[in-house]
């Protein structure tokens, strides 16, 4: 047994260094081919290194908070057209931004691409993104859906709308975000924890729209209208209204889309159950906002991470990338699912999608002040 | 001359790595410690103003329910299945541990998944019977909700703990016990109690300390804990200053819990007084007293096990052919080989602490035992920052010497998995570290100094005599730290290399992007492993008591 024993632990030992050595090189590995790669590695380790930084051109890094399964397949369609490896690091979005802050000039990421422009917006207050120029992607994307110093690009469209219960509002008793704090809608309204983006995003845009101390009210009256302590994400709201907890709900779009096509026949039946509400169409217009795409202030391969970003932003991607998690796509000549369009079009808020960041910290605060769980 | 005598007793291979490893575990407490004395700025009033209370709070509620809970339910299965004999006691006797297999956040999305409008249950009555349920009453995402997640699948921890120390220490007390006509209510409060308070104050620990530093759960049902404080604060507000401010002060309460650890337990120890321990006798329970005891265990076994097994089987049969794709068998593959890596090096790093510690008597010895503990306190986000700067200053300065030496840098410690592997020995250090310090304690120092009397040197003592016997503690040791590894989160998803996706993160971004029934492979593959993982370890504490 103890022979046995510390016959394991060597073994585990050198695949550790296999393993090791197989990361390290997982720049210019072919993903399908790890084992070769470090079998190759530990022989010969110093030639592959070198040989590694040589071929380094062939890659680009990706830090994402995105992680549908089309994505994956996107990123072959584009390593297949340009011969570009995509490597890609999964996480939270406001994590991975951390991380990349801490890696600083050190980092390995080229790419960056997560939900909510107030997130983007506060990548490129640190510092942490580069402006590029692409004719491509200037006239793919339309100029209110990226940065103003176009250091960040939305790749995908999402709104923030009211979903209501088919049985019990009828749609004209819906006109806005700030009607839901009059009296008629109190314990009737469902919304999320404030710890979420959306929700900061929402609150950041009413803040620019109507001055902060409208914003605060709005918070209160939000507060004091919910039919229950915020619980649970998006869908849960949704499915709320239908079990009849509360009235209507605030959400984004796509949840409700991905309801509509889920696996599961009882989550069908909810999205026929529910009704989607632009809101502010007469005012100041839906909230809507992006996910998005950045080139990092100290990529390595800005060349390669331009080329990614003018492929997602083609039609084609477009396309696939939106649907992926059921949004708009940000080009216009990409069509969105025949879903998006059975809800029509809508007036979408004016405002510059940067000040989401910058009333960021002002809203977390807000949420915070007036109790909104 | 005696003075370089002592120093060179002091200072030997033990000592030195002993000190290094602990050196790379202090790092990160160094951290916290900067900047729990740093000038708090803007962001800390606000959170001292209007968060702080409603975390401390929040943690201490769910750690004390949770507590209060898994005793009840750990030592009651535990004295039951040690002491009576009745049907099914060999099945639920291990049984009983499997709920360890699943990491409490899928249990958490699966119960909200079973409970929710959508839910199995609701859809049922809905769709068979037409009838409409309050849905308050099916409400999970709360704080209750959570204590019943924690309980139903950390309950294990204890049951174990008591179980062992039952089967091993309490045969003669409770037969004299027998003997001199006590009945079994009677033994349970009097005796058994009183005597496993050491085991059980074990487990409590152990326990509480999962679920202050649980992520997944909390985060999933929305409750603002320490942990999920710390994430928001830093990421969210990018406020690390006031991040490990609140760092420091939960590891305030964690190292205040471990000291009422180790008061509570005293100065007892409990050695063995030869190297043969003899077996409790089961007692064979009346007819309808058994029916009680196995439907008992039956409830707790499916609670805890089968149901959210079974819904998490219907869902993977759901979205199989959409999920489990040539990807799928990487993320198993990373997901093994990570955790057998990191628990082989914390078992070694382990072992040779406690030998250490065991051995030399001194102060010195003794600060290094109580320093590995820490590193459990450190809240798993700490870690993972920590780590992460750190490899970065590492990195930064490899490449300045390779620069000067005009060489390509042979390699980037972030990008490998050395990084990732680092932090997850400076977490579970003491998980290895306690399992095989206890096995340590059991055999004594005896057979040890017998051996080396006879001549053998202290290394070969190590090899041939003290590693040989507390080999089922360190294959122990493995497993947990292995199952720990397996289910661990936050460290993972902060720090993992390029293209590198576990089971665990694949299922918590799934679960926590609202698509539960798309988590559902992942999650039972973490199961399966799992299970095989604790059936050898039962397999292993049985060989042990039967010795």
């Amino acid at each position: 047994m103890n022979k046995n024993f510390f016959g394991m632990v060597i073994v585990l030992v050198i695949s550790l260094f296999a393993l090791v050595g197989c990361n390290t090189s997982s720049e210019d590995a072919a993903a399908e081919e790890p084992e070769a790669t470090s079998s190759e590695e530990t022989s010969s380790s110093n030639e592959n290194e070198t040989e590694a930084e040589e071929e380094k051109s062939g890659v680009v890094n990706l830090y994402t908070s995105r992680h549908y399964d089309t994505d994956t397949a996107l990123y072959e369609q584009f390593t297949e057209q340009t011969g570009i490896e995509v490597n890609v690091v999964q996480g939270d979005g406001d994590e991975l931004m951390e991380r990349l802050d801490l890696e600083a000039e050190a980092t390995e990421a080229d790419l960056f691409i997560t939900a909510d422009a107030g997130n983007l917006a506060r990548l490129k207050e640190k510092g942490l993104t580069q402006a590029v120029e692409s004719e491509t992607i200037l006239n793919n994307i339309p100029e209110k859906l990226r940065d103003v110093d176009n250091e960040w690009f939305g790749v995908t469209k999402r709104g923030r709308v009211i979903v209501y219960s088919l049985d019990r509002v009828d749609p004209s008793e819906l006109s806005t975000y700030e009607a839901l704090t009059e009296p008629q809608w109190k314990d009737r309204v469902l919304i999320r924890s404030s710890e979420n983006i959306y929700n900061q995003s929402l609150l950041g845009s009413l803040i620019e729209l109507n001055g902060e101390e409208a914003a605060k009210e709005w918070a209160q009256g939000i507060v004091n209208n919910m039919a229950r302590d915020p619980q649970g994400g998006d869908t849960d709201q949704i499915k709320a209204v239908v079990a009849g907890e509360g009235d209507v709900a605030i959400a984004n779009t796509y949840y409700v889309g991905r309801l509509a096509n889920s696996e599961d026949p009882e989550d069908v039946k909810i999205a026929e159950q529910v009704g989607v509400f632009f809101p502010n169409q007469e005012t100041t217009g839906t909230h809507v906002n992006i996910s998005g795409v950045a080139v990092t202030k100290h990529a390595k391969n800005v060349d390669n991470a331009v080329a990614f970003i003018e492929f997602l932003s083609s039609v084609e991607a477009q396309e696939a990338f939106a649907e992926g998690n059921n949004e708009y796509p940000v080009n216009p000549e990409a069509k969105a699912s025949e879903l998006l369009n059975s809800w029509g079009e809508f007036k979408e808020q004016d405002i510059d999608l940067t000040i989401l960041g910058t009333n960021n910290t002002r809203a977390i605060q807000i949420f915070n002040e007036v109790g909104w769980k | 001359m005696r003075l370089i005598q002592q120093v060179k007793q002091q200072i030997n291979i033990w000592a030195i790595l002993s000190s290094m490893f602990i050196l790379v575990i202090l790092l990160p407490a160094m951290l916290v410690g900067k900047h729990f004395f740093a000038k708090p700025n803007e962001n800390w009033l606000h959170i001292k103003e209007y968060l702080l209370l409603d975390i401390l709070s929040n943690t201490l509620v769910l750690m004390a329910m949770t507590g209060i809970l898994t005793t009840a339910i750990g030592v009651s299965l535990a004295w039951l299945i040690t002491v009576y004999q009745f049907p099914l006691r060999n099945f639920f006797k291990w049984a009983l541990i499997l709920p360890l297999a699943i990491p409490p956040f899928i249990g958490a999305y699966t119960y909200h998944g079973i409970l929710n409008y959508t839910g199995v249950i609701q859809s049922t009555l809905r769709n068979q019977f037409d009838v409409q349920v309050e849905q308050k009453y099916f409400d999970i995402m709360n704080i209750g909700g959570a204590i019943f997640i924690f309980t139903i699948f950390l309950y294990p921890y204890m049951y174990v703990i008591t179980k062992s120390f039952l089967e091993n220490q309490s045969s003669s007390i409770i037969e004299n016990a027998r003997i001199l006509g006590g009945n079994s209510i009677e033994i349970f409060f009097r005796i058994i109690l009183p005597i496993s308070r050491a085991a059980i104050i074990g487990g409590v620990s152990i326990i509480a300390l999962e679920v202050i530093n649980d992520y997944g759960v909390v985060k999933y049902f929305g409750i603002q804990t320490f942990i999920t404080a710390i994430f928001q604060t830093w990421a969210g507000m990018s406020d690390l200053d006031s991040a490990f401010k609140l760092a420091g002060t939960l590891m305030v309460v964690v190292i205040l819990l471990l000291l009422f650890e180790k008061f509570a337990r005293g100065r007892k120890r409990y050695s063995y007084s030869t190297s043969k321990i003899r077996p409790i006798i089961p007692k064979k329970l009346t007819k309808s007293k058994a029916m009680l005891a196995s439907g008992y265990c039956a409830v707790i076994f499916c609670l805890a096990f089968l149901i959210p097994f079974a819904q998490l089987f219907l869902w993977m049969v759901m979205t199989y052919d959409k999920i489990v794709t040539v990807e799928f068998f990487g993320l198993i593959k990373n997901s093994f080989f990570v955790a057998a890596i990191s628990a082989v090096i914390i078992v070694i790093v382990g072992v040779i602490i406690a030998n250490y510690t065991r051995i030399y008597q001194g102060i010195y010895a003794k600060v290094i035992s109580k320093v590995t503990v820490i590193g459990y306190s450190i809240p798993g986000a700490v870690i993972a920052i920590s780590v992460l700067s750190i490899f970065v200053a590492l990195d930064n300065y490899l490449l300045s010497v390779f620069n000067y030496f005009q060489m390509d840098p042979l390699i980037i410690f972030r990008t490998s998995i050395i990084m990732l592997i680092t932090a997850y020995v400076i977490r579970f250090l003491t998980v290895g570290y306690n399992s095989i310090e206890s096995g340590f304690e059991k055999i004594g120092n005896s057979f040890t100094e017998a051996s080396k009397t006879l001549g053998v040197s202290t290394i070969g003592t190590f090899f041939k005599v003290d590693v040989p016997m507390v080999k089922g503690a360190i294959f122990g040791g493995f497993i947990l730290v292995f199952i720990d590894i397996l289910k661990e989160l936050p460290l993972t998803m902060l720090l993992q290399p390029f293209n590198f996706f576990t089971l665990a993160t694949r299922a918590f971004r799934y679960a926590n992007d609202e698509m539960v029934s798309e988590a559902a492979s992942a999650s039972l593959i973490i199961i399966f492993i799992s299970g095989i993982c604790i059936y050898f370890f039962h397999k292993i504490s049985e060989k042990g008591s039967e010795k």
